[in-house]
């Protein structure tokens, strides 16, 4: 194709699991569709104080739901999530604001560990519910994706730089100004302008977008179009 | 196949765009996969305010009387208030609609729509339509959902929901009977009675989808998990507009 890749912002926090189903899509496809897939680890709680919008789950209704919707999209979208025991002290009071520092740090310095690493905090918090607030937690989430010990620890010496904090600041802005009032949120930068998709349930109206209708897998069951080899099944987590 | 057709339940208000494209959605499935779809008119407003309501009471706890602060009308505000997914969704729905190919237009003034002048009248109507014409309901839906998605026309009037009940195929005097109908008890019990069925499903929004499976209901709201509850089923998703009717649209 002659076209140059659309760029794609994926602005996300690992707080979030529909952030985690979104980025998995992404990444399977950032090799298929003629895209550059740009990850923008945001902070969640920012972007919700500045819309004025309040978690979802806070609503209990709402909080019930997900925890259903979340079962059968796990099984459909084949991302191994596991809602944590505790679930509101871990989205609440624990956080992740110390794990999107890490991963701001990840993005300055090494780009290309960003999207294992963003797993690896995910498989701890989402799947196997482990902190991911602790020193020794975010640093065990980095040698699990590649990273030296040294390398793990200088990138979690720099989180806690002004540097880093502020470049976690401008991204989560950034979002902000592209009018996110929750994450993920999707950036597709078409030809006119930006075109802003919040949540992970939009890839289709994206791939059409995109024009990519055609190697869109529409079903996860559905085998005409081969499953993308990218991170299909649940036994490359570990 | 032998097996019985699954039910479907699509409980919808004319006043939610994302209704109108899970309904068309749906419509265009009906006789594609092995379900039995229902249509179930709802009052939205209701369900939000029973919701917030719902939040209000597990913060203050007990069975207090509680302050329903001025949120507005239903406690639609909290949901509009938040001005920039208003924003989000008047530049999404243009997408989904050309998506869904579905001729959704925003209205010029969204607020006064939803909010000032919201769809009471026109669900009671088609509750009307539900227990005397069960199979013109999809018709009139469509119809009523066209005026105020689509052209920007009122749906509150009595004249105005008479002409999209003429429109969907109804005879003037139909349309009358069922006007008049729609102001009886039994009417406003029966809007009353869908709206209270989506709740205790624990829908906090509309549409939302119940698909009676073998083992029990699952609930899915908004347009956006069909193609997951075509998984459920064991059917095929062929995206929003699939092939059999590719050509009619």
């Amino acid at each position: 194709m002659a076209n140059l890749p659309r760029k794609l912002e994926l602005f996300y926090d690992v707080l979030s699991p529909y952030s985690w189903l979104g980025f998995e899509l992404l990444c399977r496809y950032q090799n298929i569709w003629n895209i550059n897939l740009q990850l923008r680890p945001s902070f969640i709680p920012g972007i919700l104080k500045d819309s004025g919008n309040k978690p979802p789950a806070l609503v209990p209704r709402k909080g019930k739901y997900m925890m259903m919707d979340l079962q059968h999209l796990k099984n459909f979208y084949q991302v191994p999530i596991r809602i944590p025991k505790d679930f509101l002290t871990v989205i609440l009071e624990k956080g992740s604001l110390n794990a999107m520092r890490f991963l701001t740090a990840v993005n300055m310095e090494k780009p290309e560990m960003l999207e294992n690493v963003s797993r690896e905090l995910w498989m701890r918090i989402w799947s196997r519910d482990e902190d991911i607030t602790e020193p020794q937690s975010i640093l065990a989430a980095a040698e699990k994706a590649g990273l030296s010990k040294e390398q793990a620890k200088s990138l979690l010496e720099n989180s806690s730089t002004d540097k880093v904090k502020n470049k976690l600041k401008e991204t989560t802005s950034a979002a902000c100004n592209y009018g996110a009032f929750g994450l993920p949120t999707i950036v597709v930068h078409m030809d006119n302008k930006p075109c802003v998709i919040f949540g992970s349930d939009r890839m289709e109206m994206l791939a059409y977008l995109l024009g990519e209708l055609e190697s869109l897998s529409l079903s996860i069951i559905k085998t005409d179009i081969p499953c993308p080899t990218v991170l299909p099944t649940c036994q490359t987590y570990h | 196949m032998s097996c019985l057709p699954r039910k479907l339940e699509l409980f919808y208000d004319l006043l939610c765009p994302y209704s109108w494209l899970g309904f068309e959605i749906l419509c265009r499935y009906q006789n594609i996969w092995n379900i039995s779809l229902q249509l179930r008119p709802s009052f939205l407003a209701a369900i939000i305010m029973d919701s917030d309501m719902e939040e209000y009471r597990e913060k203050v706890g007990g069975d207090q009387r509680i302050q329903v602060p001025t949120k507005g009308i239903y406690g639609f505000n909290s949901y509009l208030e938040k001005l920039r997914k208003q924003e989000y969704m008047k530049n999404e729905l243009q997408y989904l609609g050309k998506f869904c190919q579905v001729p959704i237009e925003i209205p010029r003034d969204l607020r006064g729509v939803l909010i000032d002048k919201g769809s009471l009248n026109a669900m009671r109507f088609l509750t009307s339509v539900h227990i005397e014409y069960p199979e013109m309901l999809e018709k009139v839906s469509r119809e009523l959902w066209m005026r105020i998605w689509s052209r920007d026309e009122d749906i509150t009037e009595p004249w105005s929901i008479q002409a999209a009940a003429e429109e969907a195929g109804f005879s003037r005097k139909q349309a009358m009977s069922l006007l008049k109908k729609s102001s009886t008890e039994e009417v406003k019990n029966k809007l009353r009675e869908n709206t209270n069925t989506a709740y205790k499903y624990g829908a906090f929004g509309l549409p939302t989808i119940v698909a009676h499976m073998d083992t029990k209901p699952c609930v899915f709201f908004s347009s956006d998990r069909i193609e997951l509850l075509a998984h459920l089923l064991g059917e095929q998703w062929q995206g929003p507009v699939p092939q059999a009717l590719k050509g009619k649209l």
